[in-house]
């Protein structure tokens, strides 16, 4: 599958006209980060030194874009995989510029992938308490243990953006409960070490 | 009657003597009371158990299921290779059970 179509190719050499080196680095920094939804105002905004017109600005922000995104996911990791992407005809400066900037910023850009990509509620933290119980309705006296947990889960963290959202869930233990709970966990533990270790 | 004696037994949590001593108060013959008593004496362990699972806890964790894998891939990455875990937590609220799923884990 080829990184970009030819005409994104020719939309990257508009970086030709970048003031330097480092306003290269940011837009492709920026490209990368921005969902394909935000480029449209990034474009405006980023490009009015570099392109003839809005529509130049806008497939040159998206042709960094999908290069960048595509070098991410691939998981190229050399210059030779990356300067191969490139057409033969591409500015030959400007193709080990664009190299240099992707391996400065691809394992950053992984991290930043690994940390957006969907997921279910995440555990962030659990808080407990022991209490005795000493007499109910149905029995006046007696000396009952048993075990509260309090669970913070938080939603989607790509969801929720900076805003995480958090909900407490409070569960009541008994102690037979607790002690299958722990070796289930136990189990988990084990299996968790030895898929590790391999 | 003779569940309201015994349940007031198991409420106070009397020995069997002190059952025998109220069955002989209400008017039960030396022997019938001795025989209620040693009823209690055997059975009450299997009623206090029963008494006690009935108190009140809120929020009970009745189940936990769990899976573990590894992602293989991704919309941004092709190629992932990390660890999750998921939970699954049955509660029960009131009278209904609910399901509470935790994901993720990273080692």
């Amino acid at each position: 599958m080829a990184a970009l179509r030819e005409a994104e190719f020719a939309a990257l050499q508009s970086l030709l006209k970048a003031p330097s080196r480092d306003a290269v680095r940011q837009l492709c920094q920026e490209c990368f980060s921005s969902p394909p939804a935000a480029l449209g105002p990034l474009a405006q905004r980023a490009c009015p030194g570099l392109a003839a017109g809005p529509e130049e600005a806008e497939q040159l922000v998206s042709a960094l874009h999908n290069l960048t995104r595509h070098v991410v996911y691939r998981g190229l990791t050399r210059a030779e995989d990356i300067l191969s992407l490139f057409p033969e005809n591409f500015h030959q400066n400007l193709k080990n510029l664009l190299t240099k900037i992707i391996l400065e910023n691809i394992s950053a850009w992984r991290n930043e992938a690994q940390a957006s990509q969907i997921s279910l509620p995440q555990l962030v933290d659990m808080d407990w308490r022991v209490d005795i119980k000493t007499s109910s309705d149905s029995i006046i006296r007696m000396a009952v243990p048993t075990c509260l947990l309090q669970l913070k889960i938080q939603e989607d963290a790509a969801l929720c953006g900076n805003n995480p959202v958090v909900s407490a869930l409070t569960v009541e233990l008994s102690k037979e409960t607790l002690d299958t709970m722990l070796e289930g966990l136990g189990r988990i533990r084990d299996q968790l070490s030895a898929v590790a270790n391999k | 009657s003779l569940c309201v004696v015994y349940s007031g037994a198991l409420k106070r949590n009397l020995s069997s003597e002190q059952v025998r001593a109220d069955f002989i108060a209400l008017g039960l013959s030396e022997e019938k009371a001795s025989y209620f008593a040693e009823q209690w004496k055997v059975n009450s362990p299997t009623l206090t158990r029963l008494a006690v699972g009935q108190t009140l806890m809120i929020n009970q964790l009745i189940d936990m299921e769990w899976k573990f894998g590894v992602t293989a891939g991704s919309s941004e990455l092709e190629k992932v290779g990390s660890i999750f875990l998921q939970l699954k937590l049955v509660i029960k609220k009131g009278s209904q059970l609910e399901n509470v799923y935790v994901g993720e884990l990273t080692v």
